[in-house]
């Protein structure tokens, strides 16, 4: 009884080297393939769509991260992977939230993922210290860090679009901005 | 203020490697003897790449949700949800379990019918198991061999021992046909020791019952028979005793019927828990009441304390197929006996001069 995938699913060996030339068609095709799969297995467990949609988005950030990493082998078929990642992540909720975990309803093969998970949480705590720090910084911090590192733009266009009067000044706001971020994030790192 | 500025544009161009290589090797030297400012390199390093970490997972996550985005999500969950129906999603949740149970199941009926064609083939193999248990029985029939016993005395010595009792007081005995079967010729004798000689009257191999008569000029009448025969079966529990001539003075044996079928469910027999050897063989089996309700003749020889006896039914039958008129103060059916309310030792002493012991040469 198992849903038949559609006949979109890429093979694994492209996936993998769409996600290292960083091809957003093949991220597009690995998510759209085996997300009936984990949202078959949540809904069967105990959980709801924006469950399925949070622990399968965390399954493809630790395959993601474990094929950007480099040490990615295909030992198993991404989709026996990613439905282990799930399956785990899923569990560690449920126990979290109280709920029974015995009497799982298993719809494909188990690999035991354990590490990988675990190095997950950490990898997500610090995304998470970088969030908070990120939102607590306040505007027009958060927005002039942001373009600047994660839209990269230059410091010429962000003086431009925040109407600073001239570069160093835009400059020397952002070097405000950037030494209360990084106060803020290694102080909750240690 | 604008040094510290400077001094940060310049560690995050060295970090991205936009600087040249004159610029590098002089900042090199630079974090090499100030540790305040190889600290700071270190500190935006970490910083940097979590903030590309940070900056790659957003992205991804963004990426992701226009994908999600593209999902008919409520179609697919509705092909993969639970099913509403509580039998589906069993089916749906437990399929290895149901097919393990479904094999179970099959496996089941197969053995089941197997082992029926199997119970048809052992009605046939009982039938011949009776016959080899035949043989058996009378290998194992609690004939006594007394062969080796007198071996060395001149006088004729008995083949083999039974027991018997009188069903009359003029001298006919019972006992199993299979002590007297092979018989050339056949003395009973008395518990006080006097043989009389003895032809066979009557017999039943079916139930394995035989009906001496005594014929001798020195046998006295008996006095009335003390026991009577119960024509009704004896219920399982039944506390029963036995005397018989398993050596060459009378033993009592003692025990209770421990099943309404003999050997191999033979409804001919009983199954008695009680002591019982070779010799033992035609000795009546008694109740409490001093009632007879069947003849000692043989045991199971792999099972302890499982011993047989022929229903009183077939001896009531037995006596019955003689000639009444010949039978003087025959043994009575179904009335009381004269041992009811004796206590066993008195029973007993009543009882001994009316069992035999049967020898057959």
């Amino acid at each position: 009884m198992s849903i038949k995938l559609s006949s979109s699913v890429p093979t694994d060996r492209e996936v993998v080297l769409g996600i290292l030339n960083n091809s957003e068609e093949a991220l597009n095709k690995l998510y759209t393939g085996y997300y009936p799969m984990v949202l078959q297995f949540i809904l069967n467990n105990n959980g709801g769509e924006d469950d399925a949609k949070d622990v399968y988005q965390e399954a493809i950030i630790v395959l993601y991260n474990k094929i950007k990493g480099g040490n990615f082998e295909l030992s198993s078929k991404l989709k026996t992977y990613l439905y282990s990642v799930s399956r785990r992540i899923w569990l560690k909720k449920l126990t979290q939230q109280s709920k029974k975990t015995n009497n799982i309803a298993d719809f494909e093969d188990v690999l035991t993922v354990d590490e990988d998970v675990e190095h997950h949480e950490q990898k997500d705590m610090q995304f998470d210290k970088m969030k908070v720090a990120l939102e607590s910084l306040g505007e027009p911090c958060k927005t002039i860090i942001e373009d600047f590192y994660i839209h990269s733009l230059s410091m010429h266009d962000i003086c431009e679009k925040f109407g600073y009067t001239n570069t160093d000044n835009a400059k020397t706001q952002k070097y405000k901005c950037l030494q209360r971020l990084k106060k803020l994030f290694f102080s909750s790192i240690k | 203020m604008r040094n510290e500025i400077e001094l940060e544009a310049i560690i995050e161009d060295y970090l991205s490697g936009k600087l040249t290589a004159d610029e590098q090797k002089a900042f090199e030297q630079l974090r090499n003897n100030d540790p305040i400012v190889d600290h700071k390199v270190v500190a935006h390093k970490v910083f940097l790449e979590s903030m590309k970490q940070y900056a790659d997972i957003l992205l991804l996550k963004e990426q992701m949700d226009s994908a999600h985005h593209q999902l008919d999500v409520a179609a697919i969950s509705a092909k993969v949800k639970p099913h509403s129906s509580k039998i589906v999603r069993i089916w749906r949740n437990n399929k290895s379990a149901i097919a393990i149970a479904a094999s179970f199941l099959i496996l089941a009926m197969v053995m089941l019918y197997s082992i029926q064609n199997q119970s048809k083939q052992d009605g046939s193999f009982e039938a011949l198991n009776r016959e080899v248990s035949q043989i058996k029985r009378s290998q194992n029939n609690l004939i006594r061999n007394i062969n080796t016993k007198v071996q060395n005395t001149n006088i004729a010595s008995a083949k083999f021992g039974g027991s018997g009792f009188a069903i009359s007081s003029n001298g006919y005995i019972l006992t199993n046909y299979h002590v007297i079967k092979d018989a050339d010729s056949i003395y009973v004798q008395n518990s006080k020791g006097t043989s009389f000689k003895a032809k066979r009257f009557y017999t039943d191999p079916v139930n394995d019952i035989a009906i001496l008569k005594i014929n001798d000029s020195s046998f006295d009448q008996l006095g009335s028979l003390p026991y009577s025969i119960k024509k009704a079966g004896a219920g399982i529990g039944e506390i029963v005793y036995t005397l018989g001539y398993p050596k060459d003075d009378v033993v009592l044996g003692d025990g209770y019927i421990s099943s309404k079928t003999g050997l191999n469910g033979d409804t001919l027999a009983y199954q008695v828990a009680i002591p019982v050897n070779p010799g033992n063989s035609g000795g009546p089996l008694l109740d409490n009441a001093g009632n007879i309700v069947g003849v000692i003749n043989g045991k199971e020889n792999k099972t302890d304390g499982a011993a047989f006896a022929v229903k009183s039914r077939y001896i009531v039958e037995a006596v019955n197929s003689i000639p009444q008129d010949s039978l003087n103060k025959r043994i009575p059916y179904g009335k009381r006996s004269q041992l009811q309310g004796l206590k066993r030792n008195k029973q007993v002493e009543k009882m001994q001069d009316y069992v035999f012991m049967i020898k057959v040469y």
